[in-house]
């Protein structure tokens, strides 16, 4: 589903350069868990943007379902991704002015659904959740994991081959973490391929793959399962 | 899709109410002073633009050489209307509107003095006024017929049906109603309440054939087709021929349309006139609408680290660029929406008040489909305006940045939002100093020496049996302390009816074509209005038998005629042979904002409208008043008793400019006060961003003071920044004002200190209530919050 070969993403200021990412090649199948892992500015979080296509590298090869993409425009991007990606954030990136319900039924929006068949779809997903009793709340008046699972619920509404997860435990006590990464595993057992990137070596434990990195490159791999 | 938008921004706007308040208040008193101002020009640009024949009517004026200067005027002669309909037949009709004068109508016991004025039946076919009740073509046939406006009709007949009905007028002669005439509207320039045939003005002998005077507006509609350039080198010569050759007069056709806003002639040429004040105000307008505008944009802005996480989340979850800046917009057009609701509330609100002030009937058309057209449309450009920079900047926020939380506000030392800030400062300062600087002018003026003392000075017009028991009212007055002196005029003090380039004096170049002033007294005029007299004396008919052909001069048309010794000179003017008695100091006549102009005063041989009165002030002016009416009353029973004070009369000279003023006050208040919103809208995020920087601060030792300088101190610069741009804008627009005036008040360095001070107070007293609120809060309290 992913191929990626000798990714560069370099980072430039009037006095500094940053190598980000350092020709980087990395696969993933579809169906697969793979969780990142590594020390803070190795490249783990310009990997997933790059993946999720919210970034553009600037050398090497991207192709995702079999379509070159690396240097797609900004509307083929947002194309693509409205209707192949997923996203759950560590601090869930709720918008506060839109309700539980109403945060759930945005990607459809985007991608043109209608009224009706957004109703069924986002209650669907919020019943699958577990949060359907929530969705005339606004995030505020949700915990922690409350939130990440309607985060959880807005990345999956749509139905993406591919979720891009940045640390989505960060922000949640262990129990709460638990239950997300539960959710997870649920959606990849369904079909849904997942990148995680962690610091958690718990949460990475339910992948099949752990890529580990180290200064913009992978430095081991480690097949779970 | 557009429901998810608007949910929210009502969702926006009810989270951050101070905001929502301060936008909206913002743009409403925006868009509803720019409201205001654009009823007053739309009234101003239709002014006689509504007739359906309008592009075939024009206004005939003359062009001639004199004072040196190729000068246009539209008063002509009143045979030149019936000479051109007899003789050119391109014109398909043509009219003579007399001045208007007030006329006494009697009705049983109803007494009312009446404005109106005398036509030809030629005007009911080319003005789009329309009659309610009668026949165009028949209503002004007989010499006796009268058409009156339905609000004169209501207040002489009632309810009453007033066609063929008779009413009495100028106490002699029985009118019958032969039509009613719709209300005029209030963008024409004529003033009447009824209309009377031209054939009337015979009737009374007050119609001449004579082509030296000057004295009627003529009107002539062209025929279809008809080529008005043609018609105009057809008709140049006209008055020349009939006059055979003795003054060298041009006559053209000016067109209706233009005649109210491009009124100025300069060498003959149109040289603008009333369009340059709606040019200005029309700016002034829009320039108040953009600095509400530029408030909701920098309040957008500076709240964009609040919108940043929703652009990054709907970027994430597929929005395209496109898709987030029609959502911005909409935003911002809904919140035009809604201060348009409230603007409108506001202008019905202040309408009754800004009418007295313009002096019109301005009113918003609630049941024209045009006015909601025109409100969608204005509503949308506000919105498209307002939210232009937000919706493009909010828009291109990178994702990435904003949801890792890498999005910083940009602090560099020129932003957009800086400039914004400075462009409103600059138009809210450039305004203050155009106030203080009109003032100036305006009370520079005012105090100019009028030449006459006008206090207890009134005058009346002469009407009725008022001329014929004179003496006796005279006397009355005289005999019973009412009054000190009394003098008939042929005009009042404070107006020039009559001008001539036709004096003849000794030693006179025959190519002189000096414009002299005409005014007449009956005598004693020096000691009713309290004129200085520098050379012999004043008309004394009682003392000076001989003064019925004495007369007066003033210091410019001594100057202006050359002599050396005016006593005694003898002055030619319409066949009468005068001799100078007197010179007097110059005095005001018309423009107090205008040089002295040569005058001539004629003794009691001249013409008569006005009698001066000059009360004795030992009265009360209320005892002086309800004697005078009693003594009137007696001597001139059917007319009622209606008198001006000079005073008055002469501050009226000042009403254009002070209505200007005014404006300007209330418009460069309004600005300032919607500066200040926005600028304490600006303060208020400041502190909130900085409230980190302030704990520290504070922790480290600053004191109050030095944290409220801190934060006063960037916008400061932006105000001082604002001083500079705006002082030479200011003065090169007020120099250029100031030139339409002879008599002018220098602009002096000083009124740019007053206004640079003024906005600096201004904008610390609103910065400094945010700076000082942060500046006093506990850190500890403020550390904690971030």
């Amino acid at each position: 589903m992913i191929k990626i070969t000798n990714l560069e993403k370099i980072y430039r200021t009037e006095e500094v350069e940053t190598i980000a990412l350092n020709k980087l090649t990395i696969d993933v199948k579809e169906g697969e868990f793979v969780a990142i892992m590594g020390p803070s500015g190795c490249g783990k979080s310009t990997l997933l943007n790059i993946l999720g296509l919210l970034d553009d590298p600037d050398g090497g090869s991207f192709i995702f379902n079999g379509v070159e993409v690396a240097h797609f425009n900004e509307r083929k991007r947002a194309d693509m991704r409205k209707h192949n990606i997923g996203f759950v954030f560590q601090s869930f990136n709720l918008i506060d002015e839109l309700t539980v319900f109403e945060n759930v039924e945005l990607p459809l929006i985007y991608t043109g659904v209608k009224p009706a068949d957004r109703k069924k779809r986002v209650e669907e997903v919020l019943d699958k959740m577990q949060i359907m009793h929530r969705r005339n709340h606004y995030p505020q008046q949700l915990s922690g994991g409350q939130q990440q699972r309607v985060a959880v619920a807005r990345a999956v509404v749509n139905n993406p081959k591919l979720i891009l997860a940045d640390e989505p435990t960060g922000n949640l006590d262990s129990s709460n973490g638990n239950e997300v990464m539960e959710l997870l595993t649920d959606l990849n057992e369904q079909g849904t391929t997942i990148v995680m990137v962690t610091h958690s070596e718990h949460d990475a434990r339910f992948s099949h793959r752990i890529i580990r990195m180290l200064d913009g490159t992978t430095v081991t791999e480690n097949i779970l399962i | 899709m557009f429901k998810n938008f608007f949910k929210v921004a009502f969702r926006n706007l009810l989270k951050r109410k101070g905001f929502t308040i301060i936008n909206i208040s913002g743009l409403a008193i925006g868009m509803a002073s720019a409201i205001l101002i654009l009823l007053w020009v739309q009234n101003e640009v239709s002014r006689d633009r509504f007739h359906e024949k309008g592009d075939r009517i024009y206004r005939a004026y003359n062009k001639s050489i004199f004072d040196n200067k190729l000068q246009c005027w539209s008063t002509t002669p009143k045979i030149l209307a019936p000479t051109i309909q007899k003789d050119y037949p391109e014109v398909e009709e043509v009219t003579r509107v007399h001045w208007g004068a007030n006329l006494l109508f009697s009705l049983g016991d109803k007494r009312l003095n009446v404005r109106g004025t005398m036509v030809d039946s030629g005007f009911l076919h080319m003005f789009s006024l329309p009659l309610v009740k009668g026949n165009p073509d028949k209503a002004l046939s007989n010499t006796y017929s009268i058409i009156v406006t339905e609000k004169l009709a209501k207040k002489l007949f009632s309810d009453e049906d007033p066609m063929n009905k008779v009413v009495k007028i100028d106490n002699r002669d029985n009118f019958t109603v032969t039509a009613v005439m719709k209300d005029l509207p209030n963008n024409t320039m004529f003033d009447f309440e009824y209309l009377l045939p031209w054939s009337y003005m015979k009737a009374r002998d007050w119609d001449d054939d004579n082509w030296d005077n000057n004295s009627t507006m003529t009107f002539v509609m062209l025929k279809q087709n008809a080529s008005i350039t043609a018609f105009n080198n057809k008709i140049k010569n006209i008055t020349y021929d009939h006059l055979k050759g003795r003054e060298k007069i041009e006559v053209f056709m000016y067109p209706l349309e233009d005649q109210y806003l491009y009124n100025r002639f300069e060498n003959g040429k149109p040289a603008g006139g009333r369009i340059t004040t709606i040019r200005v105000f029309t700016t002034i307008a829009m320039l108040i609408l953009l600095i509400a505008c530029i408030n909701f944009m920098n309040l957008s802005t500076a709240r964009s680290e609040k919108r940043a996480k929703e652009v990054g989340i709907r970027k994430v979850v597929g929005a395209m660029k496109s898709s987030l800046i029609t959502q911005f917009l909409g935003e911002s057009v809904l919140i035009a929406l809604i201060a348009a609701v409230i603007a409108i509330v506001l202008v019905q609100l202040a309408l009754p008040s800004y009418n007295l002030l313009v002096k019109k009937n301005l009113r918003l058309e609630f049941g024209n489909p045009y006015f909601w057209l025109a409100g969608l449309g204005f509503v949308l450009f506000t919105g498209l305006i307002a939210g232009s920079y937000p919706a493009f900047f909010l828009s291109s926020f990178r994702p990435v940045a904003v949801l890792k939380g890498t999005f910083r506000k940009v602090s560099a030392l020129i932003t957009p939002r800086k400039v914004l800030v400075v462009a409103q400062f600059t138009f809210a300062i450039a305004l203050i100093i155009c106030t203080i600087i009109i003032q100036h002018q305006i009370n520079y003026a005012q105090q100019r020496e009028t030449g006459y003392d006008r206090t207890n000075l009134a005058y009346v017009f002469l009407c009725g049996d008022m001329e014929k028991n004179m003496q006796l009212i005279k006397n009355d007055l005289i005999s019973q302390g009412i009054a000190t002196n009394i003098s008939k005029t042929s005009a009042p003090i404070t107006e020039s009816w009559s001008d001539s380039w036709g004096f003849e004096w000794p030693g006179k170049d025959p190519n002189d074509k000096t414009d002299f002033y005409r005014f007449c007294s009956d005598g004693n005029l020096v000691k009713t209005t309290g004129m200085k007299i520098i050379q012999g004396r004043d008309i004394d008919l009682i003392n000076y038998p001989t003064d019925s052909t004495a007369l007066v001069l003033n210091e410019s048309a001594v100057k202006a005629m050359n002599l050396k010794n005016p006593i005694g000179t003898p002055i030619k003017d319409n066949g009468i042979d005068w001799h100078v008695v007197g010179v007097v100091q110059d005095f005001i006549l018309q423009n107090p904002y205008e040089p002295m102009r040569p005058m001539v005063v004629e003794g009691p041989k001249g013409w008569f409208n006005v009698v001066h009165i000059k009360f004795n002030e030992a009265n009360g002016m209320q005892k002086n008043i309800a004697e005078t009416e009693k003594i009137f009353k007696r001597y001139n029973p059917e007319y009622p008793f209606e008198y001006k004070f000079v005073n008055e009369e002469y501050a009226q000279k000042f009403a254009d400019e002070e209505t200007t003023a005014t404006l300007a006050r209330l418009f460069s208040a309004l600005t300032i006060f919607i500066s200040c919103l926005g600028l304490f809208g600006l303060a208020t995020y400041m502190a909130e961003n900085r409230i980190k920087e302030i704990g520290v601060r504070k922790v480290l030792g600053a004191s109050v003071a030095n944290i409220t300088a801190l934060l006063s101190r960037d916008f400061l610069r932006l105000v001082i920044v604002a001083i500079v741009i705006a002082t030479p804008i200011a003065w090169w627009a007020m120099h250029n004002w100031l030139q339409h005036y002879t008599y002018r008040v220098p602009i002096s360095w000083f009124t740019f200190i007053v206004a640079g001070v003024l906005a600096i107070v201004i904008a610390l007293a609103t910065v400094s209530y945010q700076a000082i609120k942060a500046a006093v809060a506990n850190p500890v309290k403020s550390l904690r919050t971030e």
